[in-house]
């Protein structure tokens, strides 16, 4: 069994991304998966790209364009 | 009129921080490979052009490596000809084998070395940076620069008058995320630029005397409320910052643009003036990619973050400096006490957060509206800590501003199971019934009112025992005063006559991190004219109450005393922690009914 080496992409580990944590995985070239050294995530890269798209459920806002800070004294409405 | 500044700072750094651990695993470490040094300098060609197709001027910092590059000191020279670039010097990107071989160390951040060493090594360097240009450098700077070396460098190379010298909470949060593996232990500094005191970078100075004779700007600007609770390298104006986050989608990163105009908005809480600053090393436009994103999603969002910054110039929103410029017109625009203020929403999650943060000289301060307007961080910038880092003094690593509260390291409302957090709020108790406003979400809005900065928070409605009641807070920030005044006022009740306690606290610790300090240096008083009663901390979980008092702690471990104190007639207390409670609480009680007010201040001085 050869040794593990980086992907092409840098992927890191998504179930520790989740937790604030950014490991870098590496590769197995013999079971074709990425690998967490820190916690048991494993996976293909379509896993890992699965995974790091549930990942940014937090961000509701990710593709939201505000125009108004709070900024006006007069405004009492938070955004929505 | 409202001015939005920009500082866009780039480095040719000749061996990238991330490169040679990212690019080049499974080959022997070797920091002077052909290729690598090639590489960075093609990405300090690029991200120079971005710019200047923009129509940006730049500040280009040198580091050591790339003065022992001709082509690098060319190009400076060029661009500074040609575009009107600051040729500037930076002590980040020292590693290099010229400089490992010469100082026999792998170490590579300028505030962890001895004394001795950075006394050399700025020497080194700025002499260096003279001979490749015949002048010395204007502005300088690092991730961080302590009080002793920005001392150092004023005091040898007095033409500096700008350095970068922090990142904003770059501390156990990075730390944890880097794997416990990247030391950059710096919380609690100002979040835009400041004047650093000669005592303690992160304290700005309140007088002439102790002005360290720079300004000093923040490694990025950062989110002020993201970056509270998670990575800070997530969530700031960097856009491959935005992209190590994963927000993004499709190529889309409209959260950056959020961030930059967020900013822009703080304008009308600073009489006009708003900032920004971009400084993108070139290890995070690698050519292998980085962070999943490759190459081409990596330069596109560096193109788009400088284009943004472009139509906002073009608009005249927008007005680009170079470091030393920046200097002349903060200096010419603000004074010592002057505070900086920032009431922040959330911009990213979808909630209603907001939060008020306030620096000046004496002290550093975050309201969380969502907790009733709670103060969840708290910083005794009037100690004006001596703190020296590096190896030789007892702080190697950690050069992190103490906190009295911070409530996401030492809890804050919420704990599990037994003891208290850190938090400054209040409670109100009516027959048996008690609620804290920490559970009291609201909304703020602020004013300045001559030398004051006024934050007034929507009522908040309040149901105890059968009596309904709205309450309204306010915190009044007097300019130089070293205190906040805290207002809680009843405006409705269902019961007009029904006398409702307020209880007014701070639970406080001392600390830099997570995990608890020795309290045993702490004492806790009750104190009248002359009339006082003091205990020594000792987890005894004792408590002492005493009428037309204040309470006080005094905190030697970080030369701080807080005093709670009412001029109305109210009972002041104290209590102290014990072993699984490490805090101490000082506190104020008052009755008051419909209509009235309780009004108490919150001091901060210096425990000497």
């Amino acid at each position: 069994m050869a040794q593990a080496g980086k992907g092409k992409l840098n992927y890191r580990c998504p179930a520790c991304f989740m937790r604030d944590l950014d490991i870098d995985m590496f590769y197995d070239n013999d079971k074709q998966e990425y690998y967490c050294l820190r916690c048991c995530y494993t996976g293909s890269e379509a896993d890992v790209c699965a995974k790091n798209e549930m990942a940014r459920f937090r961000y509701k806002n990710i593709l939201t364009r505000f125009k108004e800070f709070g900024h006006q004294n007069n405004k009492t409405e938070p955004h929505k | 009129m409202e001015r939005f500044i920009l500082n866009v700072v780039h480095r040719p750094e000749m061996v990238p921080e991330y490169a040679e651990k990212v690019t080049s695993h499974g080959k022997e470490e070797d920091i002077s490979r052909e290729s690598l040094l090639t590489e960075s300098l093609d990405i300090f060609k690029t991200q120079q052009a971005i710019a200047h197709k923009n129509g940006f001027r730049t500040t280009i910092q040198m580091t050591y490596a790339s003065l022992f590059n001709d082509e690098a000191v060319a190009l400076a020279k060029q661009h500074h000809e040609q575009f009107g670039d600051e040729i500037a010097l930076t002590l980040l990107g020292l590693t290099c084998e010229k400089f490992q071989k010469k100082y026999k160390t792998k170490d590579f951040c300028i505030w962890m070395f001895s004394m001795k060493d950075k006394k050399a090594i700025v020497t080194d360097v700025f002499e260096k940076f003279f001979m490749c240009f015949g002048f010395y450098p204007e502005s300088t700077g690092s991730y961080y620069l302590d009080a002793e070396l920005i001392n150092y460098i004023k005091e040898k190379y007095p033409s500096v008058k700008c350095a970068v010298a922090t990142c904003w909470e770059e501390g156990p949060k990075a730390y944890r995320t880097c794997n416990n593996s990247w030391y950059t232990l710096f919380d609690g500094g100002p979040w835009n630029p400041w004047i650093p005191s000669k005592q303690n970078t992160h304290a700005p100075a309140s007088n002439a005397e102790e002005d360290s004779g720079i300004v000093a700007i923040p490694h990025l600007s950062r989110d002020l409320m993201a970056c509270f609770d998670g990575n800070g390298s997530n969530f700031g104006t960097h856009p491959q910052n935005v992209l190590r986050g994963m927000i993004y989608r499709d190529g889309q990163y409209p959260y950056l643009y959020n961030l930059i105009d967020q900013y822009r908005s703080l304008a009308v809480y600073n009489e006009g003036y708003a900032y920004n600053m971009m400084f993108v090393g070139p290890g995070w436009m690698n050519k292998m990619g980085r962070w999943e994103a490759p190459y081409s999603l990596l330069l596109k969002s560096y193109e788009d973050g400088m284009a943004y910054y472009a139509e906002l110039k073009q608009e005249g929103n927008l007005t680009d400096m170079t470091m030393s410029e920046f200097s002349d017109f903060y200096r010419a625009t603000h004074t010592y006490k002057q505070p900086e203020c920032a009431l922040w929403r959330d911009i990213l999650y979808g909630s209603d957060k907001q939060y008020f943060w306030y620096a000046d000289p004496y002290m550093r301060c975050c309201l969380d509206m969502n907790q009733g307007g709670a103060i969840i961080d708290l910083r005794p910038y009037v100690a004006k800590l001596n703190w020296p880092v590096g190896i030789g003094t007892p702080h190697v690593q950690n050069a992190s501003y103490p906190f009295l509260i911070q409530s996401n390291y030492r809890a804050g409302y919420f704990t599990h199971y037994a003891g208290e957090g850190t938090v400054k709020s209040c409670k109100l108790t009516y027959k048996g019934e008690e609620a804290d406003l920490c559970l009291c979400r609201s909304w703020a809005h602020f004013s300045q009112k001559g030398d004051c900065r006024v934050i007034v928070l929507d009522p908040v409605e309040i149901v105890l025992s059968g009596v309904s009641l709205k309450l309204v807070s306010s915190f009044t920030f007097r300019q130089g005063s070293s205190e906040i005044e805290i207002s809680r006022k009843i405006i409705e009740c269902s019961d007009p006559a029904a006398e409702i306690e307020l209880n007014e606290y701070i639970t406080a610790c001392y600390g830099t991190t997570e995990y608890p300090e020795d309290m045993t240096g702490i004492t806790l008083t009750l104190e009248k004219g002359d009339l006082r009663r003091s205990i020594q901390y000792a987890y005894g979980c004792r408590e002492d109450s005493a009428e037309g008092y204040r309470a006080l702690a005094s905190i030697l471990a970080i030369q701080t005393r807080v005093i709670v104190q009412s001029h109305s007639p109210s009972t002041a207390y104290y209590k102290e922690g014990y072993a699984f409670s490490p805090m101490f609480t000082l506190g104020l009680k008052q009755k008051i009914v419909c209509g009235e007010e309780m009004k108490s201040w919150l001091r901060l001085e210096k425990e000497n």
